[in-house]
């Protein structure tokens, strides 16, 4: 499993140096090859999870190896989801190194992460907490990373300092659509991702909710999230600011998931 | 074979002087036919487009063709009153030969020697002209290799540097930047506020990328309406600007008059209904139309004239830095057609020699053969060793006339191994054999 994951890290390491290569060179087919080797990574870490069952017994998925390793290949698949519609290859080019990191950075030594107020209990409901607010991290990831995009982009634009500038970035419009799906998808699966943590709670100690860090800060963070859809959807914010606030609500979001974990 | 070319160009004579000699359609294949039947001229190719006129020839006579290229330029091309007399023919054209005609052509088909560097067009044109001159006949072997390594350097040029990359026309540049703001422009809606020449060009510019509507809002109602009507777009007043703009995802304006006619109040109430939406504003106008405040919005994107022509100017200034690259690639390619000029050059030589050598050994043969008692297979072996001994001294020389690529050093063997086997006494020149492929 952890060779597959290693090779699938590589893999993405090597899709986004071609794809930042593309986005800087006159050779677009290194943009092309970007893309295809970010779908090869996907399959490679596709099968890496699914050698999972072939384990014996079958490893716990609850602990930060599996959750950023899935938020990763989520954020993947949804990227290559998006890029049958959208022009926006050139996310490639900071995808794959971050994929490479989230993927192989934990594959050197998996680090338990089950301080979920619940303790480690076997069944379906666990895994399914630990994948819907993984993926639902991995969306909100492309998200942030949208915005990022967006906001520089945005600057170029209105700065007009486009003189020489050799960078073919998607467009602000692809750019704020990308934002506006992996929101719209990946806020339910965050809000399945709490409502399944606290089912498994219940399931094990009897309670819907403890006052751990962890749980508090998922919280706040979905709180986040749910003011940011209600701006987005019903406030009228700007593209602008919605960009800022998905940068800043993943950083966040990342740091009450991954962060508060590791610090502890 | 030599290449030769005469031409004229946006830079060797004014447009007053190029209409004269545009080339047209009707006659021309004509007049073609009649160059290529003159002996001096073995293939012909003629390239007509806005900027240049050239005719390109293949032939064994550089000077007999040169005076049939002028002949050509001032009786079959020429046209109208107040044209150069012969003499003054001159002034206006250009003549290449040999490498510098090669390097010419290649570096048309690249665009570098076009008025705006890297402008696609010409390649199709000189695609064009070739395919004309292959269906007229009038081009052979050795054209047909000069064009195909022009078209091939073309494309290298164009994947290898980036001499066609960016916009180097203020309203490609507009098309660049909504470009950089919008996914896809066909289901974008524009509004142009004005109805003179410069909203009439970017109308052309905007119609090509296929919008969804095109609307034109003016002082004079009429105006707008027959500006509209030819670009198949809906004419306004400019009193309807607040509702149009709402729907409106790129605004171009180039209006008289003093104050602008939109500021920041406008925009910005027309940004709450349309949700925030971007709006990608060019204020072309001169004094400016619309408030350059109006940037500030977050999603209002304006940008001026200057703004356009700076990054026009830079593009085009970065163009002309890629057709340094792109030189170097010329010179590549010629190099190449060069080695196979010269290895046709060896051509005539080589098929030359065997056939006196074997004149020579069929003579002595024959000779002794006819002294000597020999049965058929007996005749039959002597024959074959007689002709394996030539084949085995021949193989090198003919081996190495083959080999030769250096232009100098290829011709200086050819005469070498001719003046050896006293070979320009029966008559077979340079030139005179098919081209190997």
């Amino acid at each position: 499993m952890i060779e597959f994951q290693q090779t699938a890290a590589a893999i993405y390491l090597a899709a986004g140096i071609f794809s930042l290569l593309g986005l800087a060179l006159p050779a677009p087919w290194l943009g092309r090859l970007g893309v295809r080797l970010l779908a090869l990574g996907a399959g490679v870490q596709g099968i890496a999870f699914a050698s999972l069952h072939r384990m014996s017994p079958v490893p716990d998925l609850t602990d930060l190896l599996y959750t950023v390793s899935f938020s990763a290949w989520a954020a993947v698949l949804s990227l290559l989801l998006l890029m049958w519609r959208l022009r926006i290859s050139g996310l490639t080019a900071a995808v794959g190194p971050l994929a490479f990191l989230a993927v192989f950075l934990p594959s050197l030594g998996g680090v338990p992460i089950a301080d979920s107020g619940a303790p480690l209990l076997e069944g379906a409901v666990p895994h399914a907490h630990t994948l819907l607010s993984s993926a639902g991290l991995g969306l909100l990831g492309i998200a942030g990373l949208a915005g990022v995009f967006y906001l520089a982009e945005h600057r170029h634009l209105k700065s007009k300092r486009l003189v020489g500038r050799r960078l073919a970035l998607p467009s602000l419009e692809a750019l704020d659509k990308v934002d506006t799906a992996a929101l719209v998808v990946g806020f339910p699966l965050l809000t399945l991702g709490l409502i399944t943590g606290s089912a498994w709670l219940h399931a094990s100690s009897g309670e819907f909710w403890v006052w751990t860090p962890h749980a508090i800060w998922t919280l706040v963070g979905w709180g986040i999230y749910a003011t940011m859809a209600f701006a987005r959807f019903g406030g009228g914010q700007s593209a602008r600011q919605a960009a800022a606030s998905s940068v800043g609500g993943f950083v966040f979001l990342f740091f009450a998931v991954v962060g508060v974990e590791l610090l502890k | 074979m030599k290449i030769v070319l005469l031409g004229m160009n946006h830079r060797s004579a004014p447009v007053e002087i190029r209409e004269h000699f545009a080339a047209e359609e009707m006659t021309l294949p004509e007049a073609v036919q009649d160059l290529a039947a003159e002996p001096e001229v073995s293939e012909c190719v003629v390239i007509s487009t806005c900027n240049r006129v050239e005719v390109v020839v293949a032939t064994r006579e550089p000077e007999g063709a040169r005076a049939h290229l002028d002949d050509f330029f001032s009786r079959k091309l020429a046209r109208g009153e107040s044209l150069p007399g012969p003499g003054k023919l001159a002034d206006y054209t250009y003549f290449h030969a040999d490498e510098a005609a090669v390097s010419h052509v290649f570096r048309v088909a690249s665009a570098i020697d076009s008025m705006v560097v890297g402008e696609p067009q010409i390649l199709g044109q000189l695609k064009d002209a070739y395919r004309s001159s292959v269906e007229h006949g009038s081009c052979g072997p050795i054209l047909s290799r000069l064009f195909q390594r022009a078209f091939a350097t073309a494309k290298r040029v164009k994947n290898e540097t980036q001499i066609a990359q960016r916009p180097v026309s203020v309203a490609r540049v507009a098309v660049e930047l909504a470009r950089q703001i919008f996914e896809g422009l066909n289901d974008k809606k524009a509004l142009m506020i004005g109805a003179g020449e410069m909203i009439e060009a970017a109308l052309v510019a905007l119609q090509r990328e296929g919008l969804e509507s095109l609307r034109v809002a003016n002082r004079t109602r009429s105006r707008a309406e027959a500006l509209a009507g030819r670009f198949g777009a809906s004419a306004h007043d400019l009193d309807e600007l607040d509702e149009l703009l709402v729907d409106s995802d790129i605004v171009l304006s180039c209006i008289g008059g003093t104050g602008y006619s939109l500021d920041p109040r406008r925009v910005a109430k027309a940004l709450k209904t349309r949700r925030n939406q971007p709006i990608f504003l060019i204020d072309i106008g001169v004094p400016r139309n619309i408030d350059p405040r109006v940037n500030d919005l977050d999603s209002a994107y304006l940008y001026d004239i200057d703004d356009l022509q700076e990054i026009a100017y830079s593009n085009a200034e970065e163009r002309r830095r890629e057709a340094v690259e792109a030189e170097k690639i010329v010179a590549e390619e010629q190099e190449r057609l060069a080695s196979w000029m010269v290895s046709l050059a060896a051509v005539p030589t080589i098929r030359h020699l065997r056939e006196r050598v074997d004149t020579v050994r069929q003579q002595e043969l024959e000779r002794s053969l006819s002294k000597l008692a020999l049965s058929d297979t007996q005749v039959e072996g002597v024959s074959a060793l007689t002709r394996s001994i030539v084949n085995k001294i021949l193989h090198h020389p003919l081996a190495r006339l083959g080999a030769q690529t250096d232009r100098e050093e290829g011709l200086a063997v050819v005469e070498e191994v001719r003046a050896l086997f006293a070979l320009d006494d029966s008559g077979a020149r340079e030139g005179d054999g098919d081209p190997p492929e």
